[in-house]
């Protein structure tokens, strides 16, 4: 049986491509795929260092998945520890108890990707004190941005005490840049630790845990394929408006296109920027988020040609997915079985 | 790095005599020294290092210093050694380029003063200096680059300590836009800085930087105190702690210093032979 990604859209083909393919019952290509995704993503997020330095195995974990998040998760902790504390304690706290409570419930419905709540009814209100105030502990993104149109959303059933009047609304699958705007050259969840809280933390961990083969199947893929299909919407034709890049013919400090990526020549993908109607975008958080697409949409695709070697519970949820496409492709597997 | 640097720097390096005999025996075999004798070549350098290409930290106490920076700017500390020197780089790049590696004054209708300055770099210099071969277009240049050298000096980087064999004579202008080439620059300046001139603390370099008369007799005046004072504030802006002394000494020490070749091989690498 063919394994295919065409039902969620033609373009989703091809947009998994951008990364290599590879084959999960391949020790192999588990090898060497996994740590080239970390690679990518320490560089971004400036963490390189404490993941060269970390071991290469875990010994709590056969799995080595398993094992190379956790060695991701620990380098990019390190770096937290080790780098600018950027917000109050008491908003940290919030922030990972609302990113955990989001996540349970975003993982149950299918959309963790970008996870939603009405933040009166989480236990903190998504609030956090702060000189006698009590402070809204995310930005209320509901403006029109690169992943979506804008949507206020049905307003909080209750009152709240910091003042939310929407939703509350995280792209943790492009964490930390989790939300439809504000996408410079640091992602706003980048910031989000404290001395004793790392909520960016369990922000990557929701990153890490979509090229995990049992997390990625429980997303409903169809809500990443069209947040995606937004994203790409807004940004082609500023990317098609770059040189594309050759060579020995570049010019040191402009931003070109090198295939679907931007290539800053002799100068910083953090500085360089696209500026469209939707808002400034660095180019560095450009490449990272069409990565996060890519690589979840590789990983789809490696699951389900996998999928009769994954564990049971697995291959049942997949069965009883929300998700069409993926139902599709488990029968599919079946018969051919 | 703007006004008058290389009258100071040069002076005081006492290199006059050894450099007057270069220039000669340079002028001698140069068909037209210090005119633009051709449309310079494309040049290349690597690009920009990694973070496994260096030991120090990236992650303490730089602030918002763009993440694919900090190796440049760490390598340019290690190779000079000079502890310390990559987190005052970093303030400095962000007064003089906002971290834009192509940042120039003087390409502007209203940059005149920069294009003056770099002109009369040129001219005051020519003479006591080994040729540049695009000296005419440095003149014209104004400044630039990561660290915002003055053209014409930048070029000459490296003459005070090894005269004509100085890297960048045959080099044009434009190369201040490659980092590597930005940061070779800024590392020799630095070290001539710390071991030439009076500098006090952190905000010293920075006095210097805009003008190393300012380390002289410029030293407490207003042009002296408001350039400290904007390091000062650039420092909290970038969000880069000057006091953290795990990161930056309060001192910079420039003792260690490789020489201009062995920093320029560990920047730079080579320039293409036609430049070389």
């Amino acid at each position: 049986m063919t394994t295919d990604l065409r039902c969620y859209g033609d373009d989703i083909q091809g947009l998994a491509d951008l990364v290599p393919d590879f084959d999960l019952r391949s020790p192999m290509d588990v090898e060497s795929w996994y740590p080239r995704e970390w690679q990518a993503i320490a560089d971004t997020l400036g963490f390189a260092q404490q993941l060269a330095a970390a071991p290469r195995a875990m010994p709590t974990t056969p799995d080595r998945i398993t094992a190379m998040t956790l060695v991701g998760l620990m380098a990019f902790e390190h770096a937290l520890r080790a780098g600018r504390l950027g917000i109050p304690e008491s908003q940290a706290r919030v922030q990972s108890a609302v990113i955990q409570a989001m996540t349970t419930a975003g993982l149950e419905r299918g959309e963790l990707w970008r996870a939603m709540v009405d933040p009166t009814t989480l236990a903190t209100g998504a609030c956090y004190a702060e000189g006698g105030r009590s402070l809204r502990a995310f930005y209320p993104d509901t403006a029109p941005g690169y992943f979506g149109d804008g949507w206020s959303g049905p307003p909080p059933r209750a009152e709240s005490a910091c003042g939310w009047q929407t939703p509350l609304v995280l792209h943790l699958g492009t964490f930390p840049w989790v939300y439809s705007s504000r996408l410079g050259d640091t992602g706003p969840g980048a910031r989000w630790a404290s001395s004793a809280s790392q909520p960016a933390l369990e922000g990557l961990h929701v990153v890490a845990s979509l090229l995990e083969p049992a997390t990625n199947l429980r997303q409903d893929a169809r809500q990443v394929a069209a947040i995606y299909r937004h994203f790409a919407t807004h940004t082609a034709p500023l990317v098609a408006a770059l040189p594309s890049f050759q060579p020995g013919r570049a010019e040191a400090g402009r931003l070109y296109r090198r295939g679907r990526f931007l290539l800053a020549h002799q100068g910083s993908l953090h500085v360089a920027a696209l500026d469209g109607p939707r808002g400034r975008l660095a180019a560095s958080a450009y490449n990272y988020i069409l990565r996060r697409f890519a690589s979840f949409f590789a990983v789809r695709r490696a699951a389900l040609r996998a999928l009769a070697t994954l564990p049971f519970e697995v291959q049942r949820r997949a069965a009883t997915s929300a998700d069409p496409c993926l139902r599709q492709q488990v029968e599919g597997v079946a018969r051919a079985s | 790095m703007r006004r008058g640097i290389w009258m100071a720097l040069g002076a005081t390096a006492g290199i006059g005599g050894a450099l007057l005999v270069s220039r000669r025996a340079s002028a001698a075999s140069s068909a037209a020294p210090g005119t633009t004798p051709e449309t310079p070549p494309t040049i290349e350098l690597a690009g920009l290092p990694r973070a496994a290409d260096v030991s120090g930290d990236l992650v303490r106490n730089w602030g918002e210093t763009p993440v694919d920076l900090r190796p440049l700017l760490m390598l340019t500390e290690e190779t000079a050694r000079i502890r310390g020197a990559s987190r005052v780089l970093a303030v400095i790049a962000y007064r003089e380029s906002r971290f834009v590696t192509t940042a120039q004054n003087g390409n502007a209708a209203g940059e005149q003063d920069e294009r003056d300055d770099s002109r009369t770099a040129y001219t005051n210099n020519k003479d006591r200096n080994p040729p540049l071969r695009y000296g005419e277009q440095a003149a014209e240049f104004g400044s630039g680059g990561l660290f915002g050298a003055l053209a014409p000096y930048f070029l000459w980087t490296g003459v005070p300590e090894i005269g004509k064999k100085a890297p960048l004579l045959a080099a044009p202008p434009t190369l201040v836009f490659q980092p590597r080439a930005a940061a070779f620059g800024a590392a020799v300046y630095m070290q001539r800085l710390l071991s030439q001139y009076r500098v006090d603390d952190l905000a010293d370099i920075k006095a210097g930087w805009a003008n190393p008369g300012l380390l002289g007799k410029g030293r407490g005046g207003e042009t002296y105190l408001s350039v400290r004072k904007r390091f000062l504030e650039d420092a909290q802006t970038v969000g880069i702690d000057l006091a953290d002394v795990d990161t930056i000494p309060a001192k910079l020490d420039a003792s260690a210093w490789p020489g201009v070749p062995a920093v320029f091989a560990g920047l730079v690498g080579a320039l293409p032979k036609e430049l070389s």
